[in-house]
C-alpha cells in the first residue's frame, strides 16, 4: 500500500513550506513505523517567482524504501495522489508542469476517492467555480488561511506549516494521525503547545468543511492534453524559431512567444481604470513580462495570458486608484479589459470598482511580515462624463 | 576515579534525520572535519554548499569556505589548500564541472586528494536540470577516483571512505563521488548519522608527508618539463591508480569493522543474480526501479538480477569480469551517451564489453541509453530492458544491439 501526498505551491514564494511539510509528514509516518521518503518535481526549480510547483511525500506501511523509491521517486510526476494540498488559493485555476508545456486542472492528479485540501479563505462553491469536474467523486475541504509566505531567505512562522500537517491527518490518516502530530510537534517544541493546538484546529476544520465533490460537478477543463514534439521535429542544434517581427496598435497587439504563457504563475491581477490614465506609459515600458500593448486611443491595454501578476505596474502609475491588483479567483477570463471598456465605458468602470471592492489585496512592505489584507479602496467615479 | 577514567562506549549511530543526498554530504563533511571548503552554485550542487554553509554558521563545523568566482578557481582553490595539507571539499555539476575541468586535471596529475561532489547534471545546451552522467564522465580518463552512490545513507558513508581511500599514502588522487541529480540530490530520506567519535575511529588524519607545502618543508610543485620527464610521470600515477584497487578494498573491510557490516562487495552490488541468466548492470538511482523489476519477473520465475556499479575508476575489472562472465546476456544501462563510440552506445557499455573482451564464452551485451537529461525509468520501462536482453541471448545479431528507451519516436 502506497500512499501519495502532493503539495502544490508557489515556486520560491512558498518552497521552504512546502519542503518542510513534505519532510515533517516522512518523519511523522516514520515514527509511526512506516517508510517513506519525500521530493519535489524537481524541474520546477529554481523556480520562478510565483510558478506552480509541486513538493511531494510517499509513505507505506509494507513496501521496502526501495521498492516505495522505485514506485514513487523514479518518475518525475504522480498520477494517484491521495490527498492533495494547495497552498495557495489561486492555484486552483490550474497549474502548469515546467517548461510552461501547457496547464492543467489542479485534482488531475487526484486518486478516485483523493481529496484536495485548499488553504483560502473562500468557500467551496467559490473554489468550485475555477475546478474542473473528475469522471469520478473526490473530496474538497478547506481551512481557513491566505497564503503563507516562505520563500528563499524567510519563513514565515505563522503555523501554516503545523496546520498543514493537521489537514493532511484529516484527509488521509493512513498516511498519519493527528495524534502522531501532534506528538511530533510537541516533541520538537516542549514548552510550546500552541503548535500542535494549531495542527489539531485545522484537522477539526478539515473533518468539518469536507465535502464530497460529485461527479458533473466543476467547470469544464478548457486545455486541451499536452503533445510533446517528437526527436526529429525539433530544429536540429537546439534552435528555435524567434517570435515572429510584427508590431500592431490593438490587443495583443504584439508579437509574443507561444511557449512562454505565463497566466498560472499569478496570484493577482491588475485591474485598470482606463478613464482614469494620463497615457504616461509607464505600465508599458516598466512591466517585466512586456505583458501590455498599446491600442489607438493611447491607452495601455493589458495581456492576461502573459501577466504574472508581479504588481509592478500599480507601483509605478503614477495615478491614484488607476491600477489595482486584485485577488486572481475573483476572474474567470483572460480577454482584453480594454476592449470591455470601449464597448461601455460606465459599465467597465463599475465593473472594475465592483471587483475592487472585493479581492483588493494589501501586500506588507517587508514580504511575508504580515498576512495580506483585503481592503475596500475608495470608490472613484467615472472620468470625463 | 576509576569509572570516569574508563573509555565511554559510544553508539556507533548517533541519530537518524530526514536528508536529502546533498543534507547527507555535508553531514559527512562535518563528520570528517574538513579544513578548506570551496564552492561556486550550480544546481544540483548548490544544495551542498548551502547545507554546509549552515553548518558552518550554525557552528557545527569549523572550516575556512570560500566562495569562488567560478568553478575554475573553486577548484584551484582547494588545490592548493589540499597541498598545504588540508583536508579539502568541493563540487559541482554539469557544465560547471566541465568550466573546472582543467583545474580538475591538474589536481590528478598533482596527485592531491581533494574530493568532490558531482550532482549529476545534463551537459548544456539545452540548459536543463536533471541527470545525465556524462558530467562526472568529463575525468574518467585524467587520474581521478570515481564513484556513484544510490541513496543518501550511501552518501554519507562514501564521504568517509572517499577520503579514506583518496588520502591512503599509496594513492593520494582526487576523488569524485557521483550522484544523480533530483532523484538523490534532492530526495529526502531518512539517514542513520553516526557520531563524530566513530568516524575518528575509522579516518585517520590527512598527511601529505614529505609533499606537504610548508615553511619547514620547502617544496615546488609541478614545474613545467619537457619529452624526458612526462611519461615516467604517467606510470607513477598510474601505479597510484592500481594500487587504490588494494586500497579500496581495506577501506571498506576497516568500514565494516567500525560501522558494522555495511558492504559485501566495494565495487559494485549484486541482487538475485546467483543462478539468473540475464542481468541489466548501471550507474546509480536506476538501481531502485532495476531490482524492483528483478523482483517481479523472479516471482514468475525469470532467472533475472541486477548488477549496480559503484566504482567506475578504478574500473573493477578483475572482479567485474568474473562476476559478468557467468551471465548469458547483459544489459547495461547509460545514463549517458558517447558520441560516435563503437556501434554508438553509452560510455557504460563499452567499459563492460571491453572488460569481457578476454573471455572465451562472452555473453552477448546490449545497450539501453536511458533517462537522459532527467528523464524517468521506471519500473516498467526495467521490465522492458529486461525482454530485450533475454531476447538477445537467444536471436542472432542482437549482440551490440543499441536501444534508447523513453525517446518519442
Amino acid at each position: 500500500m502506497i500512499r501519495r501526498v502532493e503539495i502544490n505551491y508557489r515556486g520560491v514564494f512558498q518552497k521552504r513550506l512546502a519542503k518542510k511539510i513534505g519532510g515533517d509528514v516522512v518523519r511523522i509516518a516514520s515514527q509511526m513505523g512506516k517508510v517513506g521518503f519525500s521530493n519535489g518535481r524537481y524541474s520546477d526549480a529554481p523556480e520562478r517567482s510565483g510558478i506552480p510547483s509541486k513538493y511531494f511525500a510517499f509513505v507505506s506501511s509494507d513496501l521496502s524504501e526501495e521498492e516505495l523509491e522505485a514506485e514513487c521517486g523514479a518518475e518525475l510526476d504522480i498520477d494517484q495522489a491521495d490527498v492533495s494540498i494547495v497552498l495557495d488559493d489561486t492555484l486552483v485555476k490550474g497549474v502548469e508542469p515546467w517548461a510552461w508545456s501547457g496547464i492543467r486542472p489542479i485534482n488531475e492528479n487526484l486518486r478516485d476517492g483523493g481529496t484536495l485540501v485548499v488553504v483560502t479563505r473562500r468557500t467551496h462553491e467559490d473554489l468550485l467555480k475555477h475546478i474542473p469536474g473528475k469522471p469520478r467523486g473526490w473530496r474538497l475541504a478547506t481551512y481557513e488561511g491566505s497564503q503563507s509566505f516562505s520563500g528563499m531567505w524567510v519563513f514565515r512562522d505563522d503555523f501554516t506549516h503545523e496546520r498543514t500537517l493537521g489537514a493532511i491527518a484529516a484527509a488521509a490518516p493512513d498516511v498519519m494521525t493527528i495524534e502522531a502530530v501532534e506528538a511530533c510537534l510537541n516533541n520538537r517544541h516542549p514548552n510550546d503547545p500552541t503548535r500542535a493546538e494549531a495542527a489539531r484546529r485545522a484537522f477539526d476544520e478539515v473533518v468539518e468543511k469536507m465535502k464530497t465533490v460529485v461527479v458533473g460537478t466543476g467547470v469544464e477543463s478548457k486545455e486541451a492534453a499536452i503533445v510533446l514534439p517528437k526527436w526529429f521535429e525539433f530544429g536540429e542544434g537546439t534552435v528555435v524559431a524567434a517570435v515572429p517581427r510584427g508590431f500592431e496598435m490593438r490587443p495583443s497587439g504584439q508579437s509574443r512567444n507561444q511557449q512562454y504563457k505565463r497566466g498560472t504563475t499569478r496570484s493577482q491581477r491588475p485591474i485598470i481604470r482606463f478613464d482614469l490614465c494620463t497615457k504616461c506609459a509607464l505600465c508599458w515600458l516598466e512591466c517585466p513580462d512586456e505583458s501590455f500593448d498599446p491600442v489607438p486611443d493611447g491607452l495601455y491595454d493589458v495581456n492576461y495570458t502573459y501577466c504574472v501578476g508581479c504588481g509592478k505596474c500599480a507601483q509605478v502609475c503614477p495615478v491614484q486608484e488607476c491600477i489595482v491588483m486584485i485577488d486572481e479567483l475573483e476572474f474567470d477570463d483572460e480577454s482584453s479589459p480594454w476592449e470591455t471598456f470601449s464597448k461601455d465605458r460606465h459599465a467597465y468602470v463599475t465593473w472594475a470598482e465592483d471587483k475592487k471592492s472585493l479581492g483588493r489585496l494589501i501586500h506588507s512592505y517587508v514580504p511575508g511580515s504580515a498576512d495580506p489584507q483585503t481592503v475596500k479602496g475608495e470608490r472613484i467615479p467615472p472620468k470625463h462624463g | 576515579m576509576a569509572n570516569e577514567r574508563a573509555p565511554k562506549a559510544e553508539a556507533v549511530w548517533e541519530r537518524r534525520d530526514l536528508l536529502t543526498g546533498c543534507q547527507a554530504v555535508a553531514e559527512a563533511v562535518r563528520l570528517a572535519d574538513v579544513d578548506v571548503i570551496a564552492a561556486y552554485p550550480i544546481r544540483p550542487y548548490t544544495e551542498v554548499m548551502d547545507a554546509i554553509s549552515k553548518l558552518i554558521a550554525d557552528g557545527q563545523l569549523d572550516a575556512e569556505y570560500v566562495i569562488a568566482d567560478s568553478e575554475h578557481s573553486q577548484f584551484e582553490i582547494v588545490k592548493h589548500a589540499s597541498s598545504v595539507n588540508a583536508r579539502t571539499f568541493a563540487g559541482s555539476s554539469g557544465t560547471g564541472w566541465c568550466y573546472g575541468l582543467e583545474a580538475l586535471v591538474v589536481t590528478a596529475t598533482d596527485r592531491l586528494p581533494v574530493l568532490y561532489l558531482v550532482g549529476n547534471r545534463a551537459l548544456d545546451d539545452p540548459g536543463a536540470f536533471g541527470v545525465e552522467h556524462n558530467d562526472a564522465m568529463m575525468v574518467r580518463d585524467v587520474g581521478f577516483l570515481l564513484c556513484w552512490v544510490t541513496t543518501p545513507q550511501e552518501a554519507l558513508e562514501h564521504v568517509l571512505i572517499g577520503y579514506r581511500v583518496a588520502e591512503d599514502k599509496g594513492v593520494q588522487m582526487p576523488m569524485a563521488i557521483a550522484m544523480d541529480g533530483a532523484f538523490l540530490t534532492h530526495s529526502q530520506h531518512m539517514v542513520d548519522i553516526p557520531s563524530l567519535g566513530t568516524v575518528r575511529r575509522y579516518l585517520r588524519r590527512y598527511d601529505l608527508s614529505k609533499r606537504r607545502m610548508h615553511p619547514d618543508n620547502p617544496i615546488s610543485i609541478a614545474p613545467q618539463v619537457n619529452e624526458d620527464w612526462v611519461m615516467e610521470l604517467r606510470r607513477q600515477n598510474w601505479e597510484a591508480a592500481r594500487s587504490a584497487r588494494t586500497v579500496i578494498k581495506e577501506a571498506y573491510r576497516e568500514f565494516n569493522g567500525v560501522f558494522g557490516d555495511r558492504y559485501t562487495n566495494p565495487f559494485f552490488t549484486e541482487f538475485m543474480t546467483e543462478d539468473a541468466e540475464t542481468i541489466l548492470i548501471g550507474l546509480g538511482t536506476v538501481a531502485a526501479p532495476g531490482r524492483t523489476a528483478v523482483t517481479r519477473l523472479r516471482a514468475i520465475g525469470e532467472k533475472v538480477g541486477y548488477v549496480s556499479m559503484r566504482w567506475f575508476r578504478p574500473f573493477p575489472t578483475e572482479e567485474l569480469r568474473a562476476c559478468l562472465g557467468r551471465f548469458r546476456s547483459i544489459g547495461v544501462i547509460d545514463r549517458d551517451f558517447a558520441h560516435g563510440s563503437p556501434d554508438d552506445g553509452g560510455i557504460l557499455m563499452e567499459e563492460v564489453r571491453s572488460t569481457l573482451y578476454p573471455l572465451d564464452n562472452r555473453p552477448v551485451v546490449v545497450d539501453f541509453i536511458a533517462g537522459l537529461g532527467g528523464r524517468d525509468i521506471s519500473i516498467s520501462d526495467c521490465m522492458a530492458m529486461f525482454r530485450l536482453t533475454q531476447q538477445a541471448a537467444s536471436q542472432a545479431g542482437m549482440d551490440g544491439f543499441v536501444k534508447w528507451i523513453g525517446l518519442r519516436e
